[in-house]
């Protein structure tokens, strides 16, 4: 028996993408270079032979060209899965994205189902130039009428990208770029969410509740087994920002009566806040100690040699984690 | 009948020269009537504070009309937000129109059912829907024809430029008509671009037309030609129709402070829908009696508004 070589988060979107469209014609793909070229992190590599250029569409380089385009095939029937080719590139979109994918259903007086989906590589740590390293989910979570995935993890991204590609509802899915040719990850529980868009139980514990999302889970994961002897975390994947399962988290924190939130993005107005506000309003009696985030502060992503210093590490989440429970 | 304008290149394979039957002029007047009904009674009601506000669309009923009826009934229609009298053509009453006006909605009517997409207020977004629509049908084996109305204002949004050059690539059945009502809100036309709509459309490979669309069987004429041509090639194509902008952007827009005097007397003596009542009348085509029957249809539009949204 062989083993099998376990998927790369590209290599299991590309799957994904591939059984998406075999199942259902109405599939569509628009990005720039994600035919011929197969995306520039490969995630549509071989779709263009297999289904044609008809609906893996090279896209021209106008990123509201994409996004605009796209809304106007999901009003025809279609269902469009964008590829924008790196975080910080989807500025570009914006409009088209916040003013109009965000409120077509409603304009319509929910008529309409809008199938739309945004795959946006996402994060650092890949040595990238400007531009090419952004976290802005809580961008996007902020704007009603979006949904916005940020998956950890190969197989589970698959999941998510297939739910989220008929959903009827406008998606930001992004994609953490250095889980794009990573074939290692912490073991994980393999609790299944209740709900397709729910927050999922990754590692369970009594002392803290640590929640993150996106390729900093790694880390986080690696900092929970790491004070494993000392201290016994909770550990929450939200998967889903927008809408949030605070309902998962609440849970833990009655529980662990500790919240420790991390992630990539500046900490300043970012998810954090809305789950520790959250948690305060709701479960603050249960708190042992002040609940707290772990993210950089709000200076612009420095060049890559500055990198590792600005993005959190597994020693900053132990440090952080020590001090609460200390 | 008055010689219709050719389209400006004057190089049209298609012969839609042939007069326009007495049926199809009639039916323009009268939805020219009941429109400036329901455009009148709608800037009165916000003048009273019965609407919070109102886009008139006076002085653009020759180019909606006419533009509109060339359109017909089947091509999907993506508006901007000032096409009230080609709604009113797509059957759409006064009462849904102005709905959303009064913040009852965002779209008072089905667009679906009267293939006439909700307004959009960001400028030019629009645009790439109606050409992602057109690649979308067409991927779907189902062809339609599209329509996309755009103001001159909306033609500097860089989605303008985006879904030219789109629809031109992806030689999408895509006609673009543009009303330049020569303001965007207090920038005159000449401020705004440096060249004219049609040439620029021209310069993303869009076949394009600009005329004076003062009378609706011009308009009608030269839409109908950049229809066809669209149809005939599936290809995208732009016309301009030159407009007069009698009353404000909006009825909050205090016009007069902008405006030089002269050129709004000028433009306040403009108005094609009393132009063309006339025409028709001395042409034989319209007698009183008909005049009579659409005043009242026109009546009822007014009587409806102001059942619905008088305070």
């Amino acid at each position: 028996m062989t083993m099998t070589r376990p998927m790369s988060l590209a290599e299991s979107l590309n799957e994904a993408l591939g059984e998406l469209m075999e199942d259902d014609p109405s599939v569509v793909l628009i990005g720039q270079d994600i035919g011929r070229l197969g995306g520039v992190f490969r995630v549509t590599k071989g779709l263009l032979n297999r289904f044609g250029a008809g609906r893996v569409r090279d896209a021209i380089l106008a990123e509201s060209s994409i996004v605009g385009q796209a809304i106007g095939m999901a009003l025809s029937g279609l269902k469009p899965v964008c590829e924008i080719q790196f975080d910080g590139f989807v500025y570009l979109a914006m409009n088209q994205i916040v003013t109009q994918a965000a409120r077509m259903t409603t304009r319509w007086n929910d008529q309409i189902a809008l199938n739309l989906v945004v795959r946006v590589p996402v994060g650092g740590g890949i040595r990238a130039v400007e531009h090419h390293s952004e976290s802005n989910e809580a961008l996007f979570a902020h704007i009603p009428g979006l949904h916005v995935a940020y998956p950890s993890c190969p197989a589970d991204a698959a999941a998510m990208l297939k739910y989220s590609c008929a959903l009827g509802s406008p998606v930001i899915f992004f994609e953490p770029k250095r889980l794009y040719w990573n074939r290692k990850q912490q073991p994980r529980l393999g609790s299944e969410s209740d709900s397709p868009v729910g927050a999922r139980i990754v590692r369970r514990g009594s002392d803290v509740t640590v929640v993150g999302f996106g390729a900093l889970l790694e880390e986080v994961l690696m900092a929970a087994d790491r004070l494993a002897d000392r201290v016994d975390a909770d550990v929450i994947d939200l998967r889903w920002i927008a809408p949030m399962d605070t309902d998962t988290v609440l849970e833990s924190v009655a529980r662990t009566g500790r919240l420790l939130v991390v992630h990539e993005a500046v900490k300043f107005g970012g998810i954090g806040a809305e789950v520790v506000a959250t948690v305060a309003e709701r479960c603050g009696h249960r708190l042992k100690a002040p609940p707290r985030r772990l993210a950089p502060p709000r200076q612009v992503y420095p060049p890559a040699d500055y990198e590792d210093d600005y993005l959190i590490d597994v020693a900053d989440i132990v440090s952080a984690i020590e001090e609460m429970c200390g | 009948m008055a010689e219709p304008t050719r389209p400006s290149d004057g190089m049209h394979p298609l012969d839609v020269m042939a007069p326009i039957d007495a049926e199809t002029r009639r039916t323009m007047l009268r939805y020219m009537l009941v429109a400036r009904a329901i455009d009148d009674e709608a800037s009165l009601l916000q003048n009273q504070g019965a609407l919070d506000l109102w886009l008139p669309c006076r002085g653009q009923e020759a180019a909606q009309v006419g533009s509109a009826t060339a359109i017909g009934d089947e091509a999907v229609i993506f508006p901007s937000y000032r096409e009230h009298a080609v709604a009113v053509q797509r059957g759409i009453d006064g009462v849904s129109l102005v709905a959303q006006w009064a913040g009852r909605t965002f779209c008072g009517w089905d667009p679906h059912r009267h293939r006439f997409f909700p307004y959009t207020l960001v400028l030019a977004t629009q645009a790439l829907h109606g050409v992602g629509y057109a690649i979308g049908r067409r991927l779907q084996n189902m062809p339609e024809t599209v329509v996309i109305y755009i103001g001159d204002g909306a033609t500097s949004e860089g989605d303008m430029s985006e879904a030219m050059n789109l629809a031109a690539v992806e030689s999408a059945a895509v006609l673009f008509i543009c009303q330049n009502n020569g303001w965007a809100i207090s920038k005159p036309s000449h401020e705004q671009m440096a060249t004219s709509i049609a040439e620029r459309a021209n310069g993303f490979g869009l076949r394009s037309w600009s005329i004076a669309a003062d009378d609706p069987d011009d308009t009608y004429l030269a839409c109908l030609a950049a229809r066809r041509y669209v149809e005939a090639e599936q290809a995208p194509a732009l016309i301009e129709l030159r407009a007069t902008r009698v009353r404000g952007h909006t009825t909050s827009d205090p016009h007069r402070t902008y405006r030089d005097p002269n050129e709004l007397a000028v433009a306040q003596t403009y108005d094609p829908v009393a132009a063309y009542r006339e025409k028709l009348y001395a042409a034989g085509v319209v007698d009183e009696q008909w005049l009579d029957a659409v005043e009242a249809q026109a009546g009822v539009a007014r009587r409806q508004l102001l059942e619905a949204f008088a305070k």
